[in-house]
This record gives structure tokens, C-alpha cells and sequence, in this order.
């Protein structure tokens, strides 16, 4: 068969909306939305990441990237396609969230919490954030978009100035993320730092996918011009937020370690015990050492084919740190099946086939960014 | 042809291009080595001088392995092994707080191996008169010139040479640098100097500190440890009808895993046997708990003159008396059992196993400090 691209990914994401549909008949709820969950919060996070790097690029007003910074934007478009899946998943709420049934909420450590917990509170902060990140999304990416045809310098300035206003309303809404959808999954469990653990792994997504999309298109003759040493610094950046990342992982760890509260180890002793010690196993060593080791050498954050495989290796582990997170409060063991293959296939084909579309058409860079040649100039 | 001792030959170019440009029509003609000077970083410089990739990368890597490898020896060395102490009660090897040293050594290894590395390794630091800073070049290259100097590497310069391959090459004026050899560090004098200067600024500072803090006592000493809200070992208590601080066991009770001792009288004791032999093992538990327990009181010799003078007018007993070696090892282990006059008793402190071991330890003394000439092995 010689299908394009296209017609593959659709063929993988129709394959997988049936799985999805069988698994919903089929009635297992808190699988089905756990997985639903799962896969909303990786697209969300890649696409909030890019958001991120976008708005971090103006603030700090960047100019080695401005050549891609087209990339991040078009990506940075899966938060569109994530708006209606995160409504949907609030019907996810009475089957997965233990603060929404009333023997949840006996222990007295959640009640404490109900005034935060409760479904329609719940609910409208999600449709807050998300009308957040709409907003945000057409003001850097559509005031892009824009600036292509009429080529307005004004624009700069304005992201500029809105950048500093994204970041406090980008801290909010990825605290939100972390922990709403997540840690309420365990509505004891109490960790300051989680939010900016949700962050450290949505930033390197970001740059990660961010990453790919550039090698991606430089292997198919576009980009051409955007050299080793605007992939040097993304490596560079892919290398510090590998560190980060695990910086911030350990350190929540290890004061909860420390100190040793029921109500903090609990979360822990569910998810570094049996099969799922394994896979923590696996995301120190594909999430940390791997990368961290693989991205030391200045030869390997400028070789695309090295890039392009450590940026694949980090996405799959960012994954990996999801799942470790989510799945455990199914309290079912490591569940991996025809189920969650489906959901894969749906929602990483949908994710995939939205930015090709995205991605075909309009300019592979901000053309009408007065400093895009300087951009086009950097040199380490 | 006139071929004179020289350390380089610059030449100076108007631009970066020229420079550029001129690189490769030097470099293989010359012998010696090949060294731009520029006012500000050129992309291509290193390149076109073909310049060895630094080893600095590497040796940082390394080093900052081997830092995070000594931090984890000296943690599961000292908490692990040498001196186990429980702390929160968790396990005496505990990864998880060996984490934050290993990272601090990584860091403080690596960054030491960047900096002196950088500034001996490639900056030659002991080198501190480069001839090139007395030129006459240097002062129009921090401004906008660009050189290029053929250096001397051992060999002889052939200047005339040079200087006409320089100009063909692109450069306007040509200056030719006598003087001193690549790597001239600093006279043994000098340096032996500075290390004792270095050495007497020390120390001065040091008794200065030392001098200043006991004369001048701003703020009190850490004794944290010290001071804490408790009692210590020969403490008096107004706490207690008596006084004293130490106390003895509980009427009726006896230490926990211990039978309970019945004998009253210390001469009933004497039918007592030592169950221990006398290893080295028991013999070094029994000197450990003498120098723990007896000691302050009866001396480390056990001759009852300690260095702590009895402050509550009790003369301790010279265990190494003739009187204490005709004692049965029972009536010893009765002593400690029951305490004596001012000794309390130890039986809730030490267990069976080291009363014993400390009987037998008292022998030692006694025997040691009325050897006799057929002791002495000859």
C-alpha cells in the first residue's frame, strides 16, 4: 500500500476512535477515562509547553529564535484541539475523583478540602483556564499569523508586553492542571512543589516536540536555513530542563521521603512499590540519565539524527512520567492493553494530523518579524 | 638571509575578512604556531587556525564523575559503615540523602576542574609575561586591528621569511617580538616567596581568629550539643532527696533481657564464675566499657586517680590495690551489680556480657600494673 502520510494517520485514528468507542461500550469507565485523562494531559502539556516558549521568547526578546519560533506556535494550536477534550473529561469527575463521592469524602483530611474539591468549582475553573489559553493562544499565535501579511512591527511590542501578563496566567493555570486533574486524584495527598514538577515536564515537552517538529521539517527540505547553532541551543535548552526536571522530581521526593507524613508517602508508597518501581525505574533512567548523558557531548546538541531520536526519547518518557502519575489511583496494577493502544492511536493520530494540517499552510517562519534576518544571523 | 632569535612575528590586518582570508596562506608555509589576535570574538578564527577541540569538556565530565563518586564513598563510608547512626530511623544507607552531597561534590568538583583548568591548562597562568602584551601591536589590536603571529615552538624563527610570506598574505605592518620563551613561569624565588607569604598571612590570620575570639568573646562557642536539658553523668539534682543525678535502678526491677540477682552479701558473690573467656574480642568490649563507664571515676588506669576529681568527696577505690586483686571475679560482678558506698549501680547500663568482659578487663589492669619480671618477654 502507498498511502501518504495523511491517509496512514487517519486509517491509525479511525482504528483507534473504534477501540475507544468498543471501551466505552464495553462499560469500563474508570479505564476508559483514566485513559481519556492521560492523553489529554500529554497533548495539553506539549501544546501549554509551546504556548510557554513562545511567550518566554518575546519576554526575553529573543532573537536566535525567531526562525523557529513558527514551530512552537503551530504546535502550541493543540491547545484548540484540547479544549473540547478537556470539557468532556469533566464527566470523567464521579468516576475517577474520590472527592466527588460522599464515602471520599468521609475522611477528614478531604472534607477539609471540599470547599476547593466540589464538581461545579471544579468546573468552572477548567472552563476558566481554558478560555485563558484560548485567549493567550490568539493573541501571540493569531497576532502572528497576522503579522505575516501586514507586516506590522507593532506587534512585537504588544507580545512583549502581554508576555509578563502570560506568565502569571500560565503559573496559574499549569498549578490548576497539576493539581486539579492530577493530584486530586489522591485528594489526601498534599505537595506544594507539584505544580512546578507539571511545569518542569511541560516546558521539556514543549521544547522536545518542539524539537522534533523543526528535524521533521528540515528532513523534508523546509527550514533550510535554520543551522546547527539554532539547534545547538535548543539541545542546550532540552539538556537544562532534563536536569531541571529531575532536579525538582527528586526534591519533592526526598523531603517527603525525609519527613515521612502518612498523608504525603502514601502517594508515593502506591506508585514505587511492584510493577510500578519498575516503571519509576525506567523514568529515572529514560527521563534523566539517558538524555542527561546522551546530551553532554556539543557534537550531540547540534546532530540532527542524535536531536531527533533524545527528543523522541524524552516525549515517550514524558508519557512514561504521566502514566506513573495517573494510572496508580486506579489502584489496579500497570495496565497496558488493547485499551490504552487505542487511545494512543486516536489521540496521537488527531494530535498528529491537527499540526500537519496547521503546518501545510502560511509561512515556515514569522516572515513579517522585522528581526527575523538578525534571527537568521545567529551564530554561536 | 639573517635569521635572529625571536619569539613571534605579527602581522596586522585592517579586517576580520583579511584575517580570514590570509590564515590559510600562512599556515602552510610557516613552521611554529599559528595565533590570532582579534578586538572582538570572529566566527571562523578557530576553524581556519584549525585549533584542537578543548579538553576542558572532558576533564569536567570526568572530574565531576569522580566528585559525585567521592561524595557517595565518604557518605556510605561514614554513615554507613565507619559510624552508623540512625537518623529519622531510616536505613544507615539511604540513597535518597546521599542525593543532595553527590550533587553539591558533582558541581564543586566540576566547576573547579572548568575554572583552574581553563585558567592553568589553557590560559598558562604561571606565564604572566606574554610578550605580546609589551607590543606595540597589542594596544591597535584592542582597538581595531587584526593580528596574526607566527610563534616559536622550540625553533628557530626564520624572520625575513615570515615577514614576506605575512605580507604577500594581506598584512600592513609587521612587528617581530624578541624576548622570552612560550612558557616562562615565574622564578623559583618568586614562588617560594609567594607560598611563604601565603603561608605567614595564614597563620596570622588564624591566631588573630583564635586570639580574638577567646579575648574577645562576642559570641559563645558552639555547644549545642553540649547544651542540652538534661542530665549528664555525675550531675547533682535538686530533683532528688539526695542529690544525685544517676539513679539507682527501680526497687524489684531489672534491666530489660536481664535475670534477676539475688545475691546480697558480696561475699556470697564469690561462687560466681566468669562465663567469658578471655578472647581479645571480650577483653577490647571490657576495656570499651571501662573507658566508657569506670573510668572517669576510678582513672583509666584504674589506680582510682582520675583526671575528673571526685567533686562529691568520695575517694574512688584503686582497683590495682592488693586488696582488689585478692577479690573473686564474683565480688567484682557484684560491685557493679550492686554499686558500692558512692558508685551506683550498673546493672541497668551495662548487660551481662559487659560486666563480665569489664571483670575481666580489671585483671588486665591489675596484672599490667604489678607486672612482674617474668612478664617481660625476652
Amino acid at each position: 500500500m502507498n498511502l501518504s502520510t495523511d491517509k496512514k494517520l487517519t486509517v491509525t485514528a479511525v482504528l483507534g476512535l473504534l477501540g475507544v468507542i468498543v471501551t466505552y461500550l464495553v462499560g469500563d469507565m474508570g479505564r476508559f477515562w483514566m485513559n481519556w485523562i492521560l492523553w489529554f494531559l500529554f497533548l495539553l502539556t506539549i501544546g501549554l509547553g509551546c504556548l510557554f516558549i513562545v511567550a518566554l521568547e518575546h519576554i526575553v526578546g529573543a532573537k536566535w529564535s525567531i526562525p523557529v519560533r513558527r514551530i512552537p506556535e503551530r504546535i502550541s494550536g493543540l491547545l484548540l484541539l484540547v479544549s473540547p477534550v478537556a470539557i468532556a473529561a469533566l464527566l470523567s469527575l464521579e468516576y475517577l475523583y474520590p472527592w466527588t463521592q460522599p464515602e471520599g469524602l468521609a475522611d477528614p483530611i478531604v472534607a477539609g478540602k471540599a470547599g476547593w474539591l466540589n464538581a461545579p468549582f471544579f468546573a468552572l475553573r477548567v472552563v476558566i483556564c481554558v478560555g485563558l489559553w484560548i485567549i493567550a493562544y490568539r493573541i501571540f499565535v493569531g497576532g502572528s499569523l497576522r503579522q505575516d501579511q501586514d507586516r506590522d512591527p507593532r506587534f512585537n511590542i504588544r507580545a512583549r508586553r502581554f508576555a509578563p501578563l502570560f506568565m502569571a496566567i500560565f503559573a496559574i493555570i499549569i498549578t490548576l492542571v497539576a493539581f486539579d486533574w492530577i493530584s486530586s486524584l489522591d485528594p489526601v495527598w498534599y505537595s506544594d512543589i507539584f505544580g512546578v514538577y507539571i511545569f518542569a515536564g511541560t516546558f521539556l515537552s514543549g521544547l522536545a516536540a518542539t524539537t522534533l517538529a523543526l528535524l521533521s521539517l528540515k528532513n523534508r527540505g523546509r527550514l533550510q536555513n535554520v543551522g546547527p547553532d539554532h539547534m545547538y541551543n535548543l539541545g542546550g535548552f532540552l539538556f537544562a530542563f532534563t536536569v531541571f526536571w529531575s532536579y525538582i522530581g527528586f526534591a519533592q521526593y526526598m523531603l517527603m521521603w525525609y519527613a515521612n507524613i502518612p498523608e504525603e508517602v502514601y502517594w508515593y508508597e502506591e506508585r514505587l512499590h511492584g510493577a510500578w518501581g519498575i516503571l519509576v525505574l525506567g523514568l529515572a533512567v529514560f527521563h534523566f540519565l539517558v538524555p542527561f548523558f546522551l546530551l553532554i557531548p556539543r557534537k550531540a546538541k547540534s546532530d540532527p539524527r542524535f536531536l531527533f531520536w533524545t527528543s523522541a526519547l524524552i516525549l515517550a518518557a514524558h508519557w512514561l512520567d504521566l502514566y506513573w502519575m495517573l494510572f496508580p489511583a486506579l489502584g489496579r496494577g500497570v495496565l497496558f492493553g488493547w485499551v490504552e493502544c487505542s487511545f494512543g492511536f486516536l489521540f496521537l493520530s488527531a494530535g498528529l494530523l491537527w499540526i500537519r494540517r496547521s503546518m501545510k499552510r502560511g509561512e515556515d517562519m514569522p516572515v513579517g518579524d522585522p528581526l527575523l534576518n538578525e534571527g537568521l544571523e545567529f551564530r554561536l | 638571509m639573517t635569521s635572529r632569535r625571536a619569539f613571534s612575528v605579527v602581522g596586522l590586518f585592517d579586517s576580520a575578512q583579511l584575517l580570514l582570508d590570509a590564515i590559510p596562506k600562512v599556515k602552510t608555509k610557516v613552521p611554529g604556531r599559528l595565533e590570532a589576535y582579534t578586538p572582538f570574538p570572529v566566527h571562523g578564527v578557530d576553524e581556519a587556525l584549525g585549533l584542537r577541540k578543548s579538553p576542558i569538556g572532558g576533564m569536567v565530565l570526568v572530574m565531576g564523575i569522580i566528585g559525585a563518586a567521592s561524595a557517595l564513598a565518604l557518605e556510605m563510608w561514614t554513615s554507613g559503615i565507619d559510624y552508623p547512626q540512625t537518623t529519622a530511623g531510616k536505613p544507615f544507607l539511604s540513597w535518597e540523602a546521599f542525593v543532595p552531597i553527590m550533587f553539591e561534590l558533582t558541581v564543586l568538583f566540576a566547576t573547579f576542574t572548568a575554572g583552574l583548568g581553563m585558567l592553568i591548562l589553557l590560559n598558562r597562568l604561571p606565564l604572566f609575561r606574554h610578550p605580546m602584551l609589551r607590543s606595540k601591536s597589542m594596544p591597535l589590536i584592542t582597538r581595531d586591528k587584526f593580528g596574526l603571529a607566527v610563534e616559536a615552538n622550540g625553533e628557530d624563527l626564520d624572520v625575513d621569511a615570515i615577514t614576506k610570506i605575512l605580507r604577500e598574505a594581506g598584512a600592513e605592518n609587521i612587528e617581530i617580538l624578541e624576548g622570552l620563551p612560550p612558557v616562562a613561569p615565574a622564578s623559583p624565588k618568586f614562588l617560594l616567596l609567594s607560598l611563604l607569604a601565603i603561608g605567614i598571612s595564614s597563620l596570622v590570620a588564624g591566631y588573630l581568629t583564635y586570639w580574638g575570639i577567646k579575648l574577645f568573646p562576642v559570641a559563645p562557642p558552639m555547644v549545642h550539643m553540649l547544651d542540652q536539658p538534661k542530665l549528664n553523668p555525675q550531675e547533682a539534682n535538686d530533683f532528688f532527696a539526695d542529690g544525685f543525678g544517676m539513679r539507682m535502678p527501680v526497687a524489684d526491677t531489672v534491666r530489660r533481657g536481664a535475670l534477676p540477682y539475688t545475691i546480697e552479701v558480696q561475699e556470697d558473690a564469690a561462687r560466681l564464675i566468669n562465663p567469658l573467656s578471655r578472647t581479645g574480642d571480650v577483653l577490647n568490649q571490657g576495656r570499651q566499657v571501662f573507658a566508657n563507664h569506670c573510668a572517669m571515676c576510678h582513672g583509666i588506669l584504674g589506680d582510682g586517680k582520675p583526671t575528673l576529681t571526685a567533686a562529691y568527696g568520695a575517694k574512688p577505690a584503686n582497683l590495682v590495690s592488693q586488696q582488689m586483686i585478692d577479690l573473686s571475679d564474683g565480688e567484682i560482678y557484684h560491685v557493679i551489680w550492686k554499686g558500692k558506698n558512692s558508685m551506683p549501680s550498673y546493672s541497668a547500663d551495662l548487660d551481662d556480657d559487659e560486666q563480665w568482659a569489664v571483670v575481666h578487663y580489671v585483671r588486665v589492669l591489675q596484672r599490667a600494673l604489678n607486672a612482674k619480671d617474668e612478664d617481660i618477654d625476652d
